[in-house]
């Protein structure tokens, strides 16, 4: 599946994380902002990732600002971001979200 | 303590002033009119006694009039994070997703942690950028030239393109290997932004050397103005003149190899010295700042104000020597739009 449109899902609040998602056309390119990217980055990145692949993109640019977020936290916000950046908000993958 | 983000209409009297008493109280003065009517959504964040503990504004894609009381939050930075998350999960519904914000030197951090990145910062003030697509995409769509050669670059508002403008990308494309002719993108001239693009472009289709891009928000574009911390004129034109040429200097000039820059002489013009004044300060260090003496006909400067003017009058014949005849032919074609646009309002005595 291709992004159709730039989409963003969470907030910058304590314990959160924010994820835009914008069309790519170069794999998945990070851009990860965290108080804990050394320790979790690579953590984080790969949680976005699967949720990703869940859908089917191939290619995305992905912005991060993580605020602690954890792990069951950012799958949800990856899964927002990602069916809106696919317009596909009204009609849920529910194999995936299974 | 439930705290919650409400709107603030300030259409409402009494809620603007406790809004801007709240603002002048941390430091952010400028109401002008100007500035104020640009604003399309300012939100608030209360406390459970219902009083006013952070806002901000969103005008166009820039993020404005933002201040913080944290005096007795218990975690520092915690309602600013939830004024700036609103602001943009708000910008989202707007479907912008590419703002900027201007602020005092001491916030460039705070704004860094949150994922915006500096553009350029001065001792006056700071222009982050935050979402897609950035300079980095702005800078991956123009074309490069070999390293190596000497590459000048010219910025122009050209609205619309004169012999004026011609006359120094010829010079430009003459003395060097490569020039990038950047023109304004912002949409405030009488030319719209397309029709002066598409212009320089048949103007300059000659010459095999220059490359005619969209300036994007990098250049001279700024949606508007960030003025609204700074208290006096000069101040406001050497801060934006500054900016506008850091910017230049660290973000553009590199990646695109650019070795000189092209400017018009303005003998007239108070603020395009000091513009021309900061840049040479600015770059002159790094690379070639070249001021040209501004071409003459019959012993006259030209100039787009003056064929603005003819097209006011109807008079197209009155400015035929000012320009070459792609514009002429443009401006023949299309004079009862041109005027129209006049009629509606539209300021010709400016830039």
């Amino acid at each position: 599946m291709e992004i159709k449109k730039t989409a963003i899902a969470g907030t910058l609040e304590s314990s959160d994380v924010q994820i835009m998602l914008s069309t790519g056309s170069n794999g998945f390119e990070f851009d990860l902002e965290s108080d804990v990217a050394k320790q979790f980055g690579d953590q984080i990145k790969e949680t976005i990732t699967k949720v990703l692949e869940m859908y089917n993109v191939k290619n995305a640019k992905i912005k991060v600002v993580d605020k602690g977020a954890l792990d069951l936290v950012i799958k949800a916000r990856a899964i927002a971001a990602v069916q809106r950046a696919l317009d596909i908000v009204d009609a849920p993958k529910w194999e995936v979200l299974k | 303590m439930a705290e919650r983000i409400q709107d603030i209409y300030l259409s409402n009297k009494s809620t603007k002033k406790e809004w801007m008493a709240f603002l002048k109280k941390r430091g952010i003065k400028n109401f002008a009119e100007s500035e104020t009517k640009l604003i399309e959504q300012t939100i608030g964040l209360f406390d459970d006694q219902d009083r006013l503990v952070a806002t901000g504004s969103i005008a166009n894609n820039v993020i404005k009039y933002v201040a913080v009381c944290d005096i007795v939050a218990q975690n520092k930075g915690a309602r600013f994070n939830k004024i700036i998350s609103e602001i943009e999960s708000r910008l989202a519904q707007l479907n912008k997703f590419h703002y900027f914000v201007f602020t005092k030197p001491k916030y460039q951090t705070s704004f860094e942690y949150i994922g915006f990145k500096t553009l350029a910062a001065t001792e006056f003030g700071v222009i982050l950028e935050k979402g897609t697509p950035n300079i980095d995409d702005y800078l991956a769509g123009i074309p490069r030239f070999d390293a190596g050669n000497k590459i000048a670059s010219i910025v122009m508002n050209a609205n619309p393109f004169t012999n004026g403008h011609r006359y120094l990308v010829e010079k430009a494309a003459k003395e060097n290997d490569y020039v990038y002719v950047f023109v304004v993108k912002q949409d405030a001239s009488l030319f719209k932004t397309a029709e002066r693009l598409e212009l320089v472009k048949e103007g300059t289709a000659d010459l095999e050397n220059v490359a005619v891009i969209n300036g994007g928000d990098y250049m001279v574009s700024f949606v508007s103005f960030p003025a609204y911390f700074i208290k006096n004129t000069d101040k406001i034109i050497k801060y934006q003149t500054l900016l506008d040429a850091r910017i230049f200097r660290t973000q553009i000039i590199k990646p695109l190899g650019i070795t000189s820059r092209y400017l018009g002489n303005e003998p007239l013009s108070h603020t395009t010295n000091l513009y021309n004044e900061a840049l040479q300060k600015e770059m002159g260090a790094e690379i070639d700042v070249v001021i040209v003496d501004r071409l003459e006909v019959d012993k006259e400067v030209v100039s787009a104000t003056k064929v603005r003017e003819a097209i006011a009058e109807g008079d197209v014949n009155k400015c035929l020597k000012y320009i070459p005849s792609t514009t002429a032919a443009y401006i023949t074609a299309n004079l009862d739009r041109l005027q129209l646009r006049i009629k509606k309002g539209q300021r010709i005595d400016g830039n």
